[in-house]
């Protein structure tokens, strides 16, 4: 898997398809934090719960590996999205949404989509932090313990979590395949709607993602 | 004299995996512990995580080299035979080794097992290579990156042993003493622990919108907004010499920046350089699934005699900069 910051023209032409995937899958991200951060740590919790179990069964070698870390608690920031995580690894590992200035024992910055391109090793951390897109605070060799397991892995979230939900198996190579044909109805429709349900559709979206950073 | 041989670096089973997939000749990888040098958090092989990968590696003919090259210590020498034996156990195609005893170790107890010499073991001249291969049957000695390439080629013409050089990545002469600004910053070594600069010694501290990284204790680098960031080894720190307040600081030592020794396919053939290293073995599977398939495109189109395709790879460096490094300059 190359480097999406790296590439030849043709080969960014190539590429185009899985792009758009990639936008959906980040704003899906973006969503389901503003989501869980609305729920709490009750269903939310809940919800993270079922995300580490269904990622452990499918990745023992790597949670072997962070549980076997000393007990720490590391923020993981998207800057981009409306709440961070916080990743407890050692004995309890756990994973909850938090608000971006909650304490640990380090913390990774970045933007949303850099981060999923990190936890599924699309991109070189080293590469990303060369160009400033990555920062980092706190236990260095936490973070570098973190990177190093799960870039090990060959992970694809989406794919992991549609595999664990039986039929959307199937259907997930499909929707990234029509990704970018999705993206566009949507942004047409979004352009011929009467205003108010524009105004509704854009009201909607805020409360699902939140307010982008810079926006 | 044949092609070229690509040797690339993998720090996990998925990264030896990228490297098979993207064209590696062989693989150099190291176990999880002190006898290589990168003894990072998260990195390295188990020993049945290399039985794994030297069953991938063989099936598509690519062969496996196991890097114990740090310095065993005085009393404690069990880790590193343990290594050595266990390399030959698994049948591993070479041990890359720098330290003397253990050259002997291996000589004696694994007659079959081909010996490579560490670039660690900073073997610079004819007489120290035909020393390793005369007392120990070192058959490759990997080439520190001291050496300019009219220097490689008389050194070549000299000696009937296999040079390896490194053409891409860190530029990390053990030379001069150099490590020992780790070990002093840390107390680790990372000649002895395998850890330059250990993540455990490393803070990375937001200043405004600079970066400051420190070391042990000591502010070795501030990189300015939007300035290309690079490791935090003290051998590329920036500094004001004699401890003055007025100048700027300076690197005093070598500037972040990475070797990328492609455009010198020609000379380094003609030095008749047998095989290519790629640094890297702490970084991810990504860049070496990039490195690894531009190198061997390359290499490829230069066997042919075909135009070498150029390589963007710029963004993958440290600090954004590419040299040859000392093949096309003397060293300092």
């Amino acid at each position: 898997m190359r480097d999406p910051g790296f590439m030849v023209q043709d080969q960014a032409q190539e590429m185009a398809p899985d792009t758009r995937a990639r936008d959906v899958e980040v704003q899906l991200t973006r969503a389901g934090l503003g989501l869980a951060r609305r729920l709490g740590d009750g269903a939310g919790g809940l919800l993270f719960d079922r995300l580490l179990r269904i990622l452990e069964a499918r990745h023992p070698r790597a949670f072997t590996a962070l549980g076997e870390l000393p007990d720490a608690r590391l923020l993981i920031d998207p800057v981009d999205a409306p709440a961070a995580l916080l990743l407890r690894v050692g004995p309890t590992l756990a994973l909850r949404v938090c608000d971006r200035t909650a304490e640990a024992e380090a913390t990774v910055r970045g933007p949303c989509a850099r981060l999923l391109d990190l936890l599924e090793g699309r991109i070189d951390g080293d590469a990303l932090f060369f160009r400033r897109e990555l920062s980092i605070e706190g236990d260095t060799a936490l973070i570098l313990a973190l990177r190093n397991t799960l870039d090990g892995e060959e992970m694809d979230l989406f794919g992991d979590v549609a595999a664990a939900a039986g039929p959307l198996r199937h259907a997930l190579p499909v929707a990234r395949r029509n990704a970018g044909r999705a993206l566009d109805l949507l942004a047409a429709a979004r352009r011929f709607a009467p205003p108010p349900v524009r105004w509704g559709m854009a009201v909607l979206e805020r409360r699902l993602i939140g307010p982008r950073q810079g926006a | 004299m044949g092609s070229f041989e690509l040797i690339c670096p993998a720090g996990n089973p998925a990264a030896l995996r990228a490297a098979v997939d993207a064209g590696a000749d062989a693989v150099y990888l190291g176990f999880r512990d002190e006898t290589n040098a990168r003894n990072f958090p998260g990195l390295n092989f188990s020993r049945p995580e290399l039985a794994e990968a030297i069953a991938y590696a063989h099936a598509r003919s690519v062969q496996v080299f196991v890097a114990i090259n740090t310095y065993p210590q005085a009393g404690n020498l069990a880790p590193w035979q343990r290594a050595v034996d266990d390399a030959a156990r698994l049948k591993a195609d070479a041990v890359i080794l720098a330290d003397l005893g253990l050259l002997a170790y291996a000589a004696e107890h694994h007659p079959d097992l081909r010996l490579h010499l560490s670039v660690q073991a900073s073997a610079a001249n004819a007489e120290a290579i035909r020393l390793y291969r005369d007392a120990f049957g070192v058959r490759r000695v990997v080439l520190p990156r001291v050496l300019t390439v009219p220097e490689i080629a008389r050194l070549n013409a000299e000696v009937d042993v296999e040079t390896e050089v490194f053409v891409f990545g860190g530029l990390c002469p053990m030379a001069e003493g150099r490590c020992s600004l780790s070990s002093y910053a840390t107390g680790l070594s990372p000649n002895k622990q395998g850890v330059c600069s250990p993540a455990s010694h490393v803070r990375y501290e937001p200043r405004g919108d600079a970066l400051a990284s420190r070391l042990g204790g000591f502010t070795i680098n501030v990189f300015g907004a939007g300035e290309p960031a690079g490791y935090p080894t003290l051998c590329k720190g920036r500094f004001v010499p004699g401890g003055g307040t007025s100048a700027d600081p300076a690197y005093l030592f070598e500037e972040p920046t990475s070797l990328n020794a492609l455009a010198l396919l020609p000379e380094l053939k003609a030095a008749k350089v047998c095989a290519l290293k790629i640094e890297g073995r702490q970084r991810g599977k990504a860049y070496i699934a990039a490195v690894v398939g531009a190198y061997r495109r390359a290499l490829d189109a230069f066997e042919r005699g075909l135009p070498v395709p150029a390589l963007d790879l710029e963004a993958m460096v440290e600090g954004g900069a590419q040299t040859t490094g000392a093949y096309t300059r003397a060293w300092r």
